[in-house]
């Protein structure tokens, strides 16, 4: 299945929606609906409120997350906002200001 | 699960993707999907035969397979290929339209016009 990039240059001011996987190594603003998987890579900065099944942060999120099914907040990623996932995991090293909600 | 997240990967907005808003950036695109709004790009853009563009936009080169409805400019080329459907104005040095193409809207090329013309012109 073909992933959707978001190139390093590129900067996306809008909203993204859609049902296949989505890479970020760009910038994005606004809003990402997705029914897939979200991966923002070390460079990648999303500002922008996300909804999506599961989500890996290794850059930077300023927003709030809903994940279907699981947040994944890497080592050296940085994000502000609230999470609300079923599955949440937080590794050593990763940066977070926010509320996390497991329940709803 | 795993998704390959290769550095150099190429810039593609997929077929299942809709992007509405600005896109600005510095390297080339590929959409399969459908953006609309407004593409700023120094690079090469490229919409796919299953690409739907509604935008305006500003690149160095674009080569339409899918459908684009907006205003086109590029400092280097416009390419309109077989099966390819674009409804607005397009300006560019070059503009390169194949047969079988559907194009609508006006072109304007940088284009050396004889010297009596250009007067002519230049006068009225």
């Amino acid at each position: 299945m073909a992933n959707t990039v978001i190139g390093s240059t590129i900067v996306i001011d809008g909203e993204i929606t859609g049902d296949e996987d989505l890479v970020i190594l760009g910038t994005v603003k606004g809003q990402i609906s997705l029914r897939e998987n979200i991966v923002v890579e070390r460079d990648g900065v999303v500002e922008a409120n996300v909804e999506t099944a599961t989500i890996t942060v290794h850059g930077s999120v300023t927003g709030d997350i809903q994940a279907t099914d699981r947040a994944e907040l890497r080592a050296e990623c940085r994000v502000v906002g609230d999470i609300r996932a079923p599955r949440i995991l937080i590794a050593d090293g990763a940066s977070f200001k926010g509320n996390v909600d497991m329940d709803g | 699960m795993a998704i390959s997240t290769a550095p150099d990967a190429p810039c593609v907005i997929g077929n299942q993707i809709t992007i509405r808003g600005t896109l600005v950036g510095e390297e080339d695109l590929l959409v399969e999907g459908r953006v609309e709004g407004a593409v700023t790009l120094a690079g090469h853009l490229t919409v796919a035969t299953q690409g739907i563009v509604e935008a305006n936009l500003d690149v160095d080169s674009v080569e339409v397979r899918g459908e684009v409805v907006g205003d086109i400019s590029a400092t280097r080329s416009i390419t309109i290929h077989q099966g390819a459907r674009v409804r607005g104005n397009i300006s560019a040095p070059r503009v390169i339209v194949h047969d079988g193409a559907g194009f609508r809207g006006s072109v304007a090329m940088t284009v050396d016009l004889p010297e009596d013309l250009a007067k002519a012109l230049a006068r009225s």
